[in-house]
């Protein structure tokens, strides 16, 4: 088995240490803010509207910052009905669920403010509602 | 029988023939029928939602057993004339009704959408008119959701 000798061995096992030091210091940060950045939003689909989860304001407008990234997560609790959530302008578009399925869109905010529509296909002049975008704090 | 609409607006076409079909069964001893909160119009939709509450009358059942397999016993039960399955059945050779869009054993769902162009309009809107039929007692389940 390879073992460090004398005295470079000793400078060289302090370097790595130092290295692995640094390297920690550097990634755990990002990996943390990485995930800070991301926000879920679950909009639930019943009665032919979307809801926020936990609320009652059909098809709510949905407010963005520039350049904000969330993660649309689309559940249809609707019986016997299937939805699907589309942003236009945005070029998306989750598939078609049924009662009880689930799917998720991850989206970037542009970085200038503005307002796009979403919608479910089938349903679209009952079921929208405005994603408002707007400059960042 | 009873029906009592004191919590219904009255909007919906599909629904009151609903009601008269449900109505004319013999099996059925109470209709209520009610405006869910999920209706709402805009200008290019009108979505009317409405829920029925069913109650069936009761039938007497005598079922006869032997205790210890020797002794001959009859109870007497009492149990609905008719369940959510059987109103779906009948209602289904209605024509004007027909099977519904969603049905479950405590449920039944039917969704009716048409375009309505108004006189001397072109542009017209969406009326969606969405009716579930659930039998008294069960618990509708939009009080689940909404919490």
């Amino acid at each position: 088995m390879w073992r460090w000798r004398g005295e470079g061995g000793a400078v060289a096992a302090i370097l790595l240490a130092a290295l692995t030091v640094v390297l920690l210091l550097v990634l755990l940060p990002l990996t943390a803010s990485t995930r800070a950045a991301v926000r879920d939003i679950t909009l639930v689909t019943r009665d032919m509207a979307f809801y926020l989860e936990g609320g009652s304001v059909p098809n709510p407008t949905i407010r963005l910052e520039t350049g904000e990234e969330v993660r649309f997560i689309l559940r249809n609790i609707d019986p016997g009905i299937a939805h699907n959530l589309v942003i236009d302008g945005w070029d998306l578009e989750t598939m078609s669920l049924e009662m009880d399925a689930s799917a998720t869109l991850r989206v970037s905010a542009p970085e200038q403010p503005g307002r796009q529509t979403y919608v479910c296909a089938p349903h679209r002049e009952m079921m929208r509602g405005v994603i408002e975008v707007v400059a960042g704090s | 029988m009873d029906l009592d609409t004191t919590n219904w607006s009255g909007e919906g076409t599909f629904t009151q023939v609903l009601i008269d079909s449900v109505w004319n069964l013999d099996q059925v001893r109470v209709v209520r029928v009610e405006d869910a909160p999920s209706s709402r119009s805009d200008v290019d939709y009108n979505f009317i939602s409405n829920e029925l509450f069913v109650g069936f009358c009761s039938v007497e059942r005598v079922v006869c057993s032997k205790i210890l397999g020797l002794v001959p016993v009859s109870r007497t039960l009492t149990e609905p004339a008719m369940t959510v399955t059987d109103l779906e059945r009948a209602l289904s050779e209605i024509d004007s009704i027909g099977p519904p869009d969603y049905a479950d054993e405590g449920m039944l769902q039917y969704l009716r959408t048409e375009r309505i162009v108004p006189p001397y309009q072109t542009r017209g809107y969406k009326l969606v008119e969405l009716v579930r039929v659930y039998e008294i007692g069960g618990a509708p389940r939009r009080t689940e959701e909404h919490g």
